[in-house]
């Protein structure tokens, strides 16, 4: 392309008219971009206007009153938030209450055990030489991709029996878990079944970031390998490991397959799961069906609005299939 | 890599001295995540295979009993499971293409330089970031004949008579199409983010020389940004087409219908007759198209990471 230099280039025409200058300058391309800036902006506002207009109608509904939304109206007249009082003091606010309860914790433990785990694993394989690593990654790679229905089957069957922990092979059983169908404990496990390859991937991938030299400046300070993994490598990769936190809680909170095949009732039910059973049950209550649902989505956006930067980071690492 | 060779001969030699502890030391690192892993994914994914060649009825009681290929025979010639795989399809094809055309140009917009940038990137997050069910739900409201928002809408710009009033989802075709049009609403945020990352690492010169050429619009995107893109597209597409063929979440607002989804048919198999059998034979299915595809991804991200 270098060689057509200067064999085409035509001077810019400068338009003697104002008229002209301010419509060459809104047409115009700039010579290092590809779209003129009265284009750019109309592809913008459609783009505001489909991404935000579906939200905001959800809002805007979810401040209704019946009476308004069963009459077509988009915009409120009378905006109230009777649909949010209904939803935490009516007759079905035990459920949803219990079921944020319950999407809190599943979220927060299934994080906490990924990356307690993960961060060794991710460790190891990021930055010990040993045979069959990058097996091993693509492996882990792999298994997140999966999907939950593969593995779904005998999963139930093994909540619904109790998990045995012991030495694998030998018959040597430390403990038996109690059956864990119908409880938080049990989705914990089969979200840390994804999250952690998921984790492993991710960080590992944080890690391999960090220099060589930083390392080899903690050995000469006498640091052995876990020294230099929690006074280093660790403090260092600490946006990356908050990036993969914020994934795993994010799909921890979104999660419904595993969800409707393993709870039953209020015990163990997820937020996924109330918004489902919402149709059914309130009938036509559009009002107090989106003001669950827009309570349900507000952490995770604000979380993603908030922590863009981590978001986009860990997207553009790869490997993150929602 | 530049450094003088004094530093890597030392620590090479540090290594091999410490070789043998950095080994005990990575297997004890990795056995926490080893052993959940094979606990929880490997041998379950393993007893859904050796399943899938048994019958195994769990309501009956019946006995657990071998049958070989039974299971994927039945399966093959179900007409349910043909529908589900069709319906399936569409739904990969048409999400995963819109997603991808949507994306590009929004990647395209946000990649300008222009005021208030950081505005229009952030906003575009919120539907990725909305609960899949509550985005189903959202949609659900949206099509409700009468009084939803679409028709609403349709009857104040006056492109549907005031007197039609139609019923959005009547049949499983048009539960596809709109059950699509929502989760890519929700998904064309994630494939603008993975290809805008793809456009930052261009050089910004790129258009330049064409520019000189007097190459319009059109063709600076079909000549330069395409091409040199291309990586990113092909690694963003793998992705979406192996979250698209799972769907099963969002159709489950729309319609009770499990031919929807090879994921739901599989589902109703497993938790509403149990007939594990034939739902692990099922799942295999998927698994075995997933894996290919996974291949596929593995092979892509080896072959950009060797480009670099």
């Amino acid at each position: 392309m270098a060689n057509h230099l200067g064999t085409n280039a035509a001077a810019p025409v400068i338009g003697t008219r104002r008229n002209s200058t301010i419509r060459s300058r809104l047409f115009k391309t700039a010579s290092n971009e590809l779209i003129s800036p009265f284009y750019l902006w109309i592809g913008l506002i459609l783009l505001t206007l489909f991404t935000l207009a579906p939200f905001v109608y959800l809002l805007l509904t979810s401040i209704s009153p019946s009476i308004e939304l069963l009459d077509g109206r988009l915009i409120p007249k009378s905006p109230t938030l009777d649909n949010y009082v209904r939803l935490f003091t009516g007759p079905t606010a035990a459920s949803y209450i219990s079921a944020i309860k319950n999407s809190v914790s599943v979220a927060l433990w299934t994080t906490l055990l990924t990356i307690v785990l993960g961060v060794f694993a991710a460790y190891a394989l990021a930055k010990i030489k040993f045979p069959f690593r990058t097996t091993a990654l693509f492996a882990i790679l792999a298994m997140q991709l999966l999907p939950s229905i593969s593995i779904i089957v005998p999963m139930y069957i093994m909540m619904r029996n109790g998990i045995p922990v012991g030495i694998p092979f030998t018959g040597i059983v430390f403990f038996h878990t109690p059956p864990l169908l119908d409880t938080v404990a049990g989705l914990v496990v089969a979200y840390t079944t994804f999250s952690l390859p998921f984790a492993v991937w991710l960080m590992a991938g944080y890690f391999q970031t960090i220099s060589k030299e930083l390392e080899e400046a903690a050995y000469v300070d006498g640091n052995g390998r876990l020294g230099t993994m929690f006074r280093v490598v660790i403090p260092l990769a600490m946006p990356g490991i908050a990036a993969t936190a914020i994934f795993t809680m994010l799909s921890a909170w979104d999660e419904f397959l595993f969800a409707s095949a393993f709870t039953q009732t209020e015990a163990a039910k997820t937020l996924p799961v109330a918004i489902r059973e919402f149709i059914g049950r309130h009938n036509l209550d559009w009002g107090l069906m989106t003001a669950g649902g827009f309570i349900a989505s507000l952490p995770p956006v604000i979380i993603s609005l908030f922590l863009y930067r981590y978001i986009v980071g860990g997207l553009s690492a790869g490997g993150v299939k929602e | 890599m530049r450094k003088p060779a004094k530093g890597g001969a030392v620590s090479s030699l540090r290594l091999s001295r410490r070789g043998r502890k950095d080994l005990l030391l990575a297997f004890l690192l990795l056995l926490p995540t080893i052993y959940i892993l094979l606990k929880t994914f490997v041998s379950p994914i393993i007893e859904s295979l050796v399943w899938s060649f048994y019958k195994y009825n769990l309501m009956d009681g019946s006995d657990v009993i071998w049958v070989g290929f039974r299971n994927y025979k039945q399966i093959f010639g179900l007409n349910e499971f043909w529908v589900s795989m069709e319906n399936t399809a569409y739904f990969t094809v048409f999400t995963v293409g819109a997603e991808l055309v949507f994306g590009f140009f929004s990647a395209l917009l946000l990649n300008q330089m222009f005021g208030g940038r950081l505005f229009f990137r952030g906003i575009i997050i919120i539907p990725w970031a909305m609960l899949t069910l509550v985005n189903g739900l959202m949609w659900n409201w949206i099509y409700q004949p009468g009084y939803g928002g679409l028709t609403v809408i349709l009857h104040k710009l006056g492109m549907l008579s005031a007197n039609s009033n139609p019923i959005w989802l009547t049949n499983s075709f048009k539960i596809m199409t709109f059950a699509s049009i929502a989760d890519i609403w929700k998904m064309t945020p994630y494939m603008t983010l993975l290809l805008l990352a793809g456009l930052q690492s261009l050089p910004s010169s790129l258009y330049e020389a064409a520019v000189m050429d007097g190459a319009g619009f059109w063709k600076k995107i079909w000549h330069i940004t395409l091409p040199q893109l291309k990586p990113a597209i092909i690694v963003a597409v793998v992705l979406r087409i192996i979250g698209a063929f799972r769907v099963y979440d969002i159709l489950t607002v729309f319609s009770g219908d499990p031919t929807t989804s090879v994921s739901f048919l599989t589902y109703n198999y497993a938790f509403r007759y149990f007939y594990l059998g034939k739902a692990s034979a099922m799942a295999w299915i998927s698994t075995l198209f997933i894996l290919a595809l996974i291949l596929v991804y593995i092979r892509m991200l080896k072959r950009n990471s060797e480009l670099e």
